[in-house]
């Protein structure tokens, strides 16, 4: 008895000591401390960002030390999971990383502040078209970071080997298609198992561009779908012609794709060539070899390009938080500021700020030279991008490549499965 | 709810001092002084919830802006619009027959296996429950497409006896069955719990039987699987309820797509695309309570059944069941 | 299938108590240890893949690595930097222990009354328990964030370890009620002939008794407490506050340039503390009835 109940008290006493320390640890909300302004930022990336971007902080904390910045990062998907629900909750974080896709959503559900009219944020040195990704409803809600752009990857090696000619600027989509039927049959890429390239169907960025080649585009500006079932039907038909001759990934490799450079048939060392965004692409030398190269993506029978240069990422504050003004200045810090871009580096890809892009290059290693070489041959050269996707397509997406899963797996015609996304994609949009 | 949890307690000290069954009402008091706790946190952190999770779904609520009545839209779309929404329930129900019996079964027979075993008992039960403390993670589902691929350990495995499937998790009629094969390796807990169960049969029982002559057989008939009867149930229901709901193995392996060909894309996980990808959380909320219903029905169905063979001992307990 | 029909055999040929011939208790082992190869080469594969280069991580299908890179495990323990792993140590066991703490009383607390007591809408109330773990969370994670951020505790170890201690883990409470249902009723009779309320006899009688679901419990609340990434990433804001799990994903996963060998290492450096909890807390499984003794 006695026992037990020495057990008991004990239990209760450590109960008690560790509410004590859970409130010490809880005791540092608010951090109003002697008025300084705390500014909560949030952002996706791996440890290099983070060792940057905490650099950049300290140097911003020095020169306006009314301003503390808190700081918290995460892996992409869990990133887009947090922010969801803190934003749902109403607590979203006072400056936020934002991607593309998210622009749209965030904007529209008020959870993001107008930027535009803070005159603490320049964006005087940015180029125009890509600024306005980040407008919807003509306020600038969101500023670009930097630019990405869609890319050819390859392994230049059994490329070469296989005798087939390198890709070169202003190669069209016929002068892929072949390229990759002679690859597949090439004694050196049969040899090593492997076959061409990625299907290119279950992208719906590489459909985009394929597109744009055309003259048409993804979604209208008043966010409608910007082409018709038969577009869809021919290109998944073009698609599955070219993986049913053994040109492209079969559906069991295609299928694998989760993101991850690992996981494509060219990381699996499955093709020859990939379909990536090229700042990721640095993932592939690793793997793959030194002879990785980026070539331009495929231009439309007349030749227009139909890659642009993409926002790969944005900043964007919170329309709830309590210091504005503090938020702007700080966004502009990581923008424009020389100091900062000198820290950052291309952490977040090659810079959108003009000065600053060209302050930074020459000062670039590795795999960055590859990314900043290859974007500068399309510099004057490429149309405007177009405005940030609408809300709906960021499960459009998804859906985009499972429908063609369906089509590759062979339990739906391309035409049938084409008629499919796009009611779906009608009815997403209405919404 | 809230009336039963405000109501005002008889002081429990006087309980039991009669020496005699105290009084009724005095034993009332005293079942709601030990429910106290849970019948806050059912009242704050559940039941509000999933009230409102509830109401939602009867919303076009998209985490963003202020949700809007819609009625039964998003049940009437869920069950005569949304092709996947029925894809995803064939693949749940199969994966759920197919998961369920198969780790019961294993971890049955590996905790019965190990409660015989005198040398290296700590080493056994760490090891066997080793995989479940991995959970699925990313680096799990990795190394399960790694084994279950094209090339990969088991298909070299299978093609010695002749069977060549050319892997499983990117074949839309295999990769299902690689994902219960996942939940079935992590057997770790239901093990456990039959292992402590089986720790509560008095060893008496065994002698007596002994005695009188009945063979491993009876006894196993006769008193583990009786007296094991309410672990048992318990694992049944728990593990029945878990596998509807599976989401983490599915998600890993599948990279979130749920592929190949929607055929992993089990019910959670088409759920959370629509809630938390394509941000329809109204709809996401009907699915769950669509889940919810089906799941309670399941399980009213397996209590239903228990009456009949599972053993309380001295039960007096009809209430709860 | 065989195999489990031999091994139910030798078990309860050996729980009877009789001796066990010398080869049926070497076949028991041979069949244990040949199902644990199959259990465990999974995992060898985790292991090996940590210490594997870039270009063999995904694409090489042999178990073992072609030399050994440690740089994975540099690489994912460079991104903890920011914060001490002592730190981040402390934190995950400051939730895990608060975790274990608050299910182990609120749970049996809840348990006994379902279990034992009499009191109106038992049978309800029960339903209700059970109905709770059906919905599934991502249905209430959004209504549950608001709650605990009008709460103010957003940001802090409340939301990891106040619903334990307020039993909102049906799953345990469920598990103790079966447990505590298939004690003799002998017992609480015997005690309330000697005088003991329904407090006494839970302390005294009961408690002792549900030993062996207490401490499973307690194992299982530790560590999925510890692997619980979700619950930890919605809450947890600042990396000072994160636990182990949190930071070691959070820090490796890799957004543009994936790095799978690093995140493998990762996974297996996070697998250590809870692998040397259970190894020390795993015999206690084993003392239940033994030691507490029905027959006492």
């Amino acid at each position: 008895m006695l026992r037990n109940r020495t057990r008991v008290s004990c239990a209760l006493a450590l109960t008690f000591t560790l509410c004590a320390a859970l409130t010490g640890c809880g005791g540092g909300e608010g951090g109003g401390s002697g008025g300084k302004v705390t500014l909560r930022f949030t952002w996706w990336g791996n440890p290099d960002r983070a060792a940057r971007t905490e650099a950049a902080i300290k140097l911003f904390e020095k020169k306006n030390p009314a301003i503390r910045i808190s700081t918290s990062f995460a892996g992409f998907d869990a990133y887009k999971q947090k922010l969801a629900t803190q934003a749902a909750g109403g607590d979203a974080p006072d400056v936020m990383q934002l991607d593309y896709r998210m622009i749209n959503q965030y904007a529209d559900g008020g959870v993001l502040l107008d930027l535009g009219r803070h005159k603490e944020l320049r964006t005087s040195e940015m180029d125009k078209g890509l600024l306005a990704t980040g407008v919807v409803n003509d306020r600038q809600y969101a500023i670009p970071v930097a630019r990405g752009s869609e890319t050819v990857v390859y392994d230049s090696v059994l490329w070469r080997k296989a005798g087939v000619p390198e890709p070169k600027l202003g190669w069209t989509w016929d002068d892929w298609a072949d390229a990759m039927r002679k690859l597949s049959r090439s004694k050196a890429v049969e040899d090593a198992g492997r076959v061409g390239g990625t299907d290119p169907g279950q992208s719906e960025d590489v459909f985009e561009i394929w597109l744009r080649g055309q003259g048409k585009v993804l979604y209208t500006d008043d966010y409608r779908l910007g082409f018709t079932a038969d577009d869809l039907a021919r290109y998944w038909e073009w698609c599955s012609g070219l993986r049913k001759e053994g040109a492209v990934s079969p559906a069991e490799q295609t299928t694998q794709m989760d993101g991850s450079v690992e996981n494509t048939p060219l990381g699996r060392l499955k093709a020859v060539s990939d379909f990536n965004w090229d700042a990721p692409a640095s993932g592939f030398p690793a793997i793959v070899g030194e002879g990785v190269k980026l070539a331009p993506m495929p231009a439309g029978e007349d030749g227009t390009p139909g890659q642009y240069y993409k926002p790969s990422m944005f900043f964007g504050a919170s329309a709830k938080t309590g210091h504005p003004k503090e938020a702007a200045r700080f966004i502009d810090f990581l923008l424009n500021d020389p100091e900062a871009g000198a820290i950052l580096g291309n952490t977040r890809g090659i810079p959108a700020n003009d000065s600053i892009r060209k302050a930074v290059t020459p000062k670039l290693e590795g795999f960055d030279v590859v990314v900043s070489t290859y974007q500068k041959q399309f510099e004057g050269k490429l149309k405007d991008p177009p405005p940030a996707p609408p809300k709906g397509d960021a499960s459009l997406q998804t859906t985009f490549s499972r429908d063609y899963d369906q089509v590759s797996f062979e339990r739906m015609s391309p035409r049938e499965a084409a008629e499919n996304y796009v009611t779906e994609a009608k009815a997403e949009l209405r919404q | 709810m809230t009336a039963t949890a405000t109501r005002p307690q008889p002081a429990p000290a006087s309980a039991g001092r009669t020496g005699k069954r105290p009084p009724k009402r005095e034993r009332e008091g005293a079942a709601w002084v030990f429910l106290s706790p849970w019948v806050l946190g059912a009242c704050v952190l559940t039941l509000l919830p999933m009230a409102v999770s509830l109401y939602l779904s009867f919303t076009n609520y998209d985490m963003f802006n202020d949700p809007s009545w819609v009625g039964f839209r998003n049940y009437v779309q869920m069950f005569t619009e949304d092709p996947r929404f029925w894809r995803s329930v064939t693949s749940t129900l199969t994966y759920v027959v197919i998961a369920v019996p198969l780790q019961l079964a294993l971890a049955l027979a590996v905790a019965i296996a190990l409660k015989s075993v005198k040398r290296g008992k700590g080493f056994y039960r760490s090891a066997f429950y080793a995989p479940s403390l991995l959970g699925a993670s990313m680096s799990v589902a990795l190394v399960w497409r790694a084994i279950f691929n094209d090339g990969g350990t088991v298909d070299n495995l299978l093609s010695w006896f002749g069977l060549d499937i050319g892997g499983w998790v990117n074949k839309p009629g295999w990769a299902l069955v690689a994902v219960a094969l996942l939940t079935v390796w992590q057997f770790g807990a239901p093990m456990v719990i039959f292992l402590a169960g089986l720790q509560q049969i008095p060893g008496e029982l065994y002698e007596a039987a002994a005695m009188d002559g009945a063979g491993w057989w009876r006894q196993f008939r006769s008193i583990t699987l009786p007296m094991l009867s309410p672990v048992l149930f318990f694992n049944l229901v728990l593990q029945t309820i878990q596998a509807f709901q599976v989401f983490t193995p599915a998600f890993a392996v599948s990279g979130g797509k749920g592929g190949p060909a929607d055929s992993t894309l089990f019910y959670t996980l088409y759920l959370y695309d629509r809630g938390f990808t394509a941000s329809h959380m109204g709809y996401a909320s009907a699915m769950a309570w669509v889940l919810l219903v089906a799941i309670g029905i399941v399980t009213a169905v397996l209590f239903r059944t228990s009456r009949s063979w599972v053993f309380y001992a001295n039960d007096d307990n009809e209430g709860a069941r | 299938m065989t195999t489990v029909d031999t091994t139910r055999a030798v078990a309860t040929g050996r729980a009877a108590g009789g001796r066990r011939p010398r080869p049926a208790r070497i076949a028991l082992h041979a069949v244990l240890i040949a199902v644990l190869l199959v259990m465990l080469y999974p995992l060898a594969w985790l292991i090996a893949t940590s210490f594997k280069p870039a270009d063999e991580v995904i694409a090489s299908l042999k178990l073992l690595p072609s030399h050994l890179e440690w740089s994975n495990y540099s690489t994912a323990l460079d991104g903890v930097n920011e914060v001490s792993v002592g730190r981040l140590l402390w934190n995950s066991l400051l939730i895990a222990g608060g975790a274990v703490l608050g299910n182990v009383i609120s749970c049996s607390l809840a348990a006994y009354a379902f279990a034992r007591l009499r009191f109106r809408m038992r049978g309800p109330l029960f339903a209700f328990m059970i109905a709770t773990i059906m919905l599934p969370h991502h249905a209430v994670l959004i209504p549950q964030y608001i709650v605990f951020n009008q709460l103010g505790m957003v940001n802090t170890y409340w939301p990891m370890i106040l619903p334990k201690f307020l039993a909102t883990d049906a799953f345990f409470v469920f598990l103790i009620v079966q447990f505590m249902r298939s004690l003799p009723r002998e017992l609480e009779e015997a005690a309330r002939i000697d005088g003991c309320g329904p407090f006494r006899s839970f302390f005294s009688v009961i408690l002792p008794l549900t030993r062996p679901a207490l401490i499973t419990t307690a194992i299982f609340t530790f560590i999925w407490t510890w692997n619980d990434f979700f619950t930890q990433l919605i809450y947890l804001f600042e990396p000072e506050k994160f636990t182990l799990t949190l930071a070691l994903r959070s820090f490796v996963d890799a957004s543009s340039q994936s790095a799978f060998g690093p995140m493998f290492a990762m996974s297996v450096f996070a697998l250590l503390p809870i692998v040397l909890f259970f190894l020390a807390f795993q015999r206690f499984l084993v003392e239940g009835m033994a030691n507490s003794g029905l027959k006492g």
